[in-house]
């Protein structure tokens, strides 16, 4: 069963096994943390709700994180856990309506107003964002995940079980909602630069 | 209740995309040439503009920096207090039976022995209070396949960062390092580990303290005899491992479980001397001599590399030990 000894002078390589392919923790938050925060913010009103689901985000993250593959989008999987974890959490809607309440006084106090030249879009990004408190929670994770994180319809899908289609399907509902909700008030003129009419060319 | 706007409803989708920015190739073209013609749709298309507008004002407002840096704050202490409870272990086959390792953030915790009516509901694992276990796969597995690799011969040293945490005392450390010291091929007493860590009458103390060996292989308790070359025990009664776990270091034993012993007169004698000089077992007295004071050794390489000479008196350059 056992083969004879080797000379003693073969030394085993140094490797650093605790580190193993993986890249440091440490960088992943920061790297992340701050946007995870914003996107808890954004979808949960709370600043104490964010605060929590950020920290529980990364927390379960750690326990995961060595078993990622090299080339792991380490930024839609990280969405994927805050979106699972702000699912559970609002699971029970009654927990979801005290959020929206809340919301109202809360985001504009913590909210810092931005630059001069925002400042026509005061009252209408108000109203959005109200509005987007107000939608059902996959369009507003989806709606947010897209619109406000720039992430594509296939992550969107994977942090919400379904497809990119339904992905989509999520953030045209919500877009509705809010023009049914902003109907009748007077909203800045579009730039006209802001987005091309087409975000790629057919061919 | 705000009228229901009026979109024409096959382009709807589309247009929504294309207003935000979001549409597919093909759909802007669509949209293009519809609206072209549709005068209700390209009011809507410029409502959406509007919108759209509305939601860029809404990515770009800066969110509070202070409310960032305290979540991280809590981040930081809450990751702090779960690296230092994390444990993750995994349990492998092996020609000793099935091992469990377990490691933590700071290095390898557990190496425990599953067999014999043990398995992970009894392990030590699950009496340690204060820590969340969970199974673990690559990383373990590195470890693993390095311990293969030194149970088959092919590797003498298993550099692993360790965590002594779950020794019991500071003494059991101190006796767990003095015996990680041992190198590879080297024998020597419990009395010889008491008095390395300065309690030289605390022999029954060491050895007591290495049947409880978190981390049999890794510290190589193995190494560690009664004075008279008796193998006298190995994590409770496994002494036919200590046995397997000598010999791959070409130390033999002779004799059967309570009776078995090493052979000395296939060993390399150390006894502690300034000239620092290592002798063949027939040199004098020596194989006489109680073991602690006197270190086995293996080969004349593992000498050579402790920074021992050959004896002037019995020379083991000119007269090696037979393999």
């Amino acid at each position: 069963m056992w083969r004879a000894r080797r000379p003693f002078h073969i030394r085993a390589r140094a490797v650093s096994l605790l580190m193993m392919g993986a890249q440091p923790f440490e960088t992943i938050v920061g790297a992340h943390h701050a946007e995870i925060y914003r996107y808890l913010r954004r979808v949960t009103s709370r600043t104490t709700e964010a605060e929590d689901l950020s920290q529980e985000t990364f927390l379960r993250a750690y326990r995961a994180y060595r078993t990622l593959g090299p080339d792991a989008n380490v930024r839609a999987w990280l969405f994927a856990i805050a979106t699972n974890l702000s699912r559970n959490h609002f699971r029970s809607e009654k927990r979801r309506r005290v959020a929206h309440q809340a919301m109202s006084v809360e985001s504009r106090e913590a909210d810092p107003g931005g630059p001069e030249h925002e400042a026509r879009f005061g009252e209408a990004r108000t109203l959005l964002e109200s509005t987007v408190q107000g939608l059902p929670l996959r369009q507003r994770l989806a709606f947010v995940m897209r619109k406000i994180h720039d992430l594509d319809y296939e992550a969107i899908g994977r942090s919400l079980d379904c497809s990119a289609e339904s992905a989509r399907a999520h953030v045209f509902q919500a877009l509705r909602k809010i023009r049914l909700n902003l109907d009748g008030h007077e909203l800045p003129p579009a730039g006209g630069v802001e987005h091309p009419l087409r975000m790629e060319q057919p061919r | 209740m705000t009228r229901r706007p009026q979109v024409c409803l096959e382009i709807e989708r589309d247009l929504v995309a294309a207003a935000t920015g979001d549409a597919e190739p093909g759909a802007a073209c669509r949209v293009e040439q519809h609206i072209d013609s549709c005068g209700a749709c390209r009011g809507e298309f410029h409502r959406y503009r509007e919108i759209e507008g509305v939601v860029g004002a809404l990515r770009r407002v800066p969110s509070a920096v202070d409310s960032v840096a305290r979540a991280r704050e809590g981040l930081e202490s809450r990751l702090a207090d779960l690296k230092s409870r994390l444990v993750s272990y995994r349990v492998f086959p092996s020609p000793l039976g099935r091992i469990l390792i377990a490691r933590s953030e700071h290095g390898v915790s557990l190496v425990e022995y599953l067999d014999g009516g043990t398995d992970l509901r009894t392990s030590r694992l699950r009496r340690v209070t204060g820590v969340e276990l969970q199974e673990d796969g690559a990383e373990i597995e590195a470890l693993y396949r390095e311990l293969m690799e030194y149970l088959r011969g092919d590797r003498t040293r298993l550099e692993w960062p360790l965590d002594l945490r779950l020794a019991r005392s500071d003494f059991h450390r101190s006796v767990l390092r003095a015996t990680a010291a041992i190198p590879y091929g080297a024998v020597t007493s419990y009395a010889g580990i008491a008095a390395e860590i300065g309690k030289p009458a605390a022999a029954r103390a060491v050895a007591q303290a290495l049947r409880w060996n978190p981390l049999p292989i890794v510290v190589p308790c193995h190494r560690i005899i009664g004075t008279s070359g008796a193998l006298t025990g190995y994590s409770g009664d496994k002494i036919g491992l200590k046995q397997q776990l000598l010999a791959v270091e070409g130390i033999q034993a002779i004799g059967t479980r309570s009776e078995s012993r090493v052979a000395r007169n296939m060993l390399y004698h150390y006894a502690r001397n300034d000239q620092h000089e290592y002798c063949l077992p027939t040199c004098g007295d020596i194989a006489r001599r109680p073991i602690g004071p006197v270190t086995l050794l293996a080969s004349r390489e593992l000498a050579g590399s402790m920074g021992l000479v050959p004896c002037r008196d019995c020379r083991p350059d000119l007269h090696p030990l037979a393999a």
